[in-house]
């Protein structure tokens, strides 16, 4: 046993520090297929108190930690690459309160999204940021990375619905540090809250979460539309905006995409084209109006399909959403397909460009990706301009990885020009270091990585917290 | 005869274990994960695990063990694997791997 891990069971008590190299193992690696060889164990705290035991010790023996959700992290945040300790918050998972008269929810960072959404559930609430990974996801994570989901056009993303957080700081007394409030309108002087959402876990560890929740939408509507021309496709968002019209979600799948994914999705939908699937969020009462104005537009813009569905329930029992479902497991399937082998990994992008550029970017997009002899899958948030672009490789081929990386870099370089961000809700970790730098000088501020640089030298003087990423 | 049962075993964990990605969405709906003292109880965990010992990374120490016959074989996770992974296959074949070994020693 190290001297880490029997100095850490002593600080911790029985049951929370576990040193087997194969369980470390487990919480060394996330789905970007980066995994790291630094850990010594993982530390399993159960209160504020255990978390500051850790960083007492970590900051007296300048040990790095690298605290962890559910690691589902796409941009490496949450891997260990130098030796030190991975804090794991998955045991601090309590929901402390509801308020529904104050419109917030207090909970543990490591209770997972969906889980708390269960609860929230039981009022009539819910906690609208839906990252596709929030049955497994924890609240903590997706704090840290600044998560965003399909619902993002309408809600945000983390920052707009976490009020205040508790952190224990990494210095000499592990100080516990509050900020925020419990009310929307709160003026602190610098957003020390913000500033803490997105920060992949460099500036503090996240101790308790006060988050802002909202009603369930009485009914939301649906329609699944087929275009041939991508304009069209966006043509009729723009025509709902102009109606004043705020999807709850607006996910299109390009051409190429669909025929993979139908293959796989087991639906009786005569899928073909590029796909637009809109939700909205009605009362019942305009629920007939709302289903009457979707469709018509789709048809005014020449979709050659529209299947209708009156409720969430609906659309799940006619498979409205099967086939965006599978455009992560059409990449696998195709690129096992292409290589002729099950071993491959699935490379999926995150940029985000102004949705007046969208139509633009996909043909760049698919410009790009066959120059490197990929094939683009792709879908996005239509509504907020998100694109999820992916291509599949085999990680033991030396040449590919090196395509895929030059592939990485242009994508990014695409999402400046066309004014966007490299971005949008994957965070930084050690996989986008490169594009913020290079987002940095597009933006004619390099000074921009001075000031974060800055700011992570004053919250961690030793640089003990989840080292080596973002700046 | 003991040896190539166990080949095979771990040859046929080696490619199911492949798939995986970590992606955890099986998690989701393990029945055992919050019972276990970390994630090695619930299927991401199990499958990377076999993969580890089937590649001869790792051996069969209490906790590697105790994560394989928490397992309930009840195939919840296999609804929601995006790789299609035999999930419970690998389990069973790695709790094989583990009883020829335990027989070998003996």
């Amino acid at each position: 046993m190290s001297s880490t891990a029997s100095d850490l069971k002593k600080i911790l008590g029985k049951g929370k520090v576990i040193d087997d190299p194969a369980i470390v193992k487990l919480y060394s690696k996330e789905p970007s297929g980066m995994e790291g060889e630094g850990a010594i164990a993982v530390v399993f705290p159960e209160s504020v108190e255990d978390v500051r035991r850790i960083i007492r010790y970590a900051y007296e023996t300048s040990t790095p930690v690298y605290p962890q959700g559910s690691s589902t992290s796409l941009a490496g945040s949450a891997v260990p690459f130098e030796r030190g300790i991975v804090i794991s918050m998955e045991r601090m998972k309590k929901i402390h309160e509801v308020n529904l008269v104050d419109g917030v929810a207090i909970v543990d960072p490591g209770i997972r999204i969906d889980d708390l959404n269960v609860e929230l559930a039981r009022y009539g609430y819910m906690f609208p940021v839906d990252p596709a990974s929030s049955s497994v996801a924890t609240v903590g994570g997706a704090i840290n990375s600044g998560a965003g989901g399909m619902r993002g056009a309408k809600y945000g993303t983390m920052r707009d619905w976490v009020l205040g957080l508790e952190l224990v700081l990494a210095d000499e007394d592990a100080t516990l540090l509050r900020v925020g409030c419990k009310t929307v309108k709160c003026r602190q002087g610098y957003d020390l809250t913000r500033l803490i959402v997105g920060s992949e876990g460099t500036l503090g560890i996240v101790t308790k979460a006060t988050l802002r929740i909202t009603p369930l939408p009485e009914q939301v509507v649906y329609i699944l539309a087929f275009y041939d021309k991508l304009e069209d496709l966006a043509q009729t968002v723009v025509d709902l905006k102009a109606s004043r019209i705020t999807p709850l979600i607006a996910e299109f799948m390009e051409a190429r995409t669909v025929e993979l994914a139908k293959k796989l999705a087991n639906v009786e939908i005569d899928a073909e084209g590029h796909m637009l699937l809109v939700g909205v969020d009605v009362y019942r009462e305009a629920a007939e109006r709302m289903l009457r104005l979707l469709e018509e537009t789709a048809r005014k813009n020449n979709a050659k399909k529209v299947y209708k569905a009156w409720s969430t329930e609906e659309a799940e029992e006619k498979g409205l959403f099967a086939i965006r479902r599978n455009l992560f497991t059409s990449q696998v399937y195709y690129t096992r397909q292409r290589l002729g082998k099950e071993n491959v990994h699935v490379l999926i992008e995150d940029i985000v460009v102004p949705p007046s550029r969208l139509v633009e970017a996909v043909k760049r997009l698919d410009e790009i990706t066959r120059k490197y002899g990929f094939t683009l899958i792709l879908g996005g948030h239509i509504g907020d301009g998100n694109l999820h672009p992916a291509v599949g490789y085999d990680p033991e081929d030396e040449e590919e990885k090196k395509r895929v990386h030059d592939w990485y870099m242009e994508v990014m370089k695409l999402a400046l020009e066309l004014g966007g961000s490299m971005s949008a809700e994957h965070g930084i970790g050690v996989m986008k270091k490169e594009g913020l730098r290079m987002e940095a000088e597009a933006l004619g501020s390099p000074k921009m990585l001075d000031l974060m640089r800055g700011i992570k030298q004053v919250f961690d003087p030793k640089g003990i917290l989840n080292p080596g990423k973002v700046v | 005869m003991q040896s190539n049962g166990a080949e095979a075993l771990r040859a046929y964990i080696r490619a199911e274990t492949s798939k995986c990605m970590f992606c955890g969405f099986c998690e989701a709906l393990c029945p055992t994960l919050y019972h276990g003292p970390h994630r090695g109880y619930g299927p991401r965990g199990r499958v990377n695990l076999a993969r580890l010992i089937a590649r001869g990374e790792a051996s069969f120490t209490s906790d590697v063990v105790e994560s394989m016959y928490s397992c309930l074989l009840c195939k919840a996770c296999h609804l929601k694997c995006p790789g299609g992974i035999d999930i419970v296959g690998v389990v069973r074949a790695t709790r094989s791997l583990y009883v020829l070994s335990q027989e070998v020693s003996a």
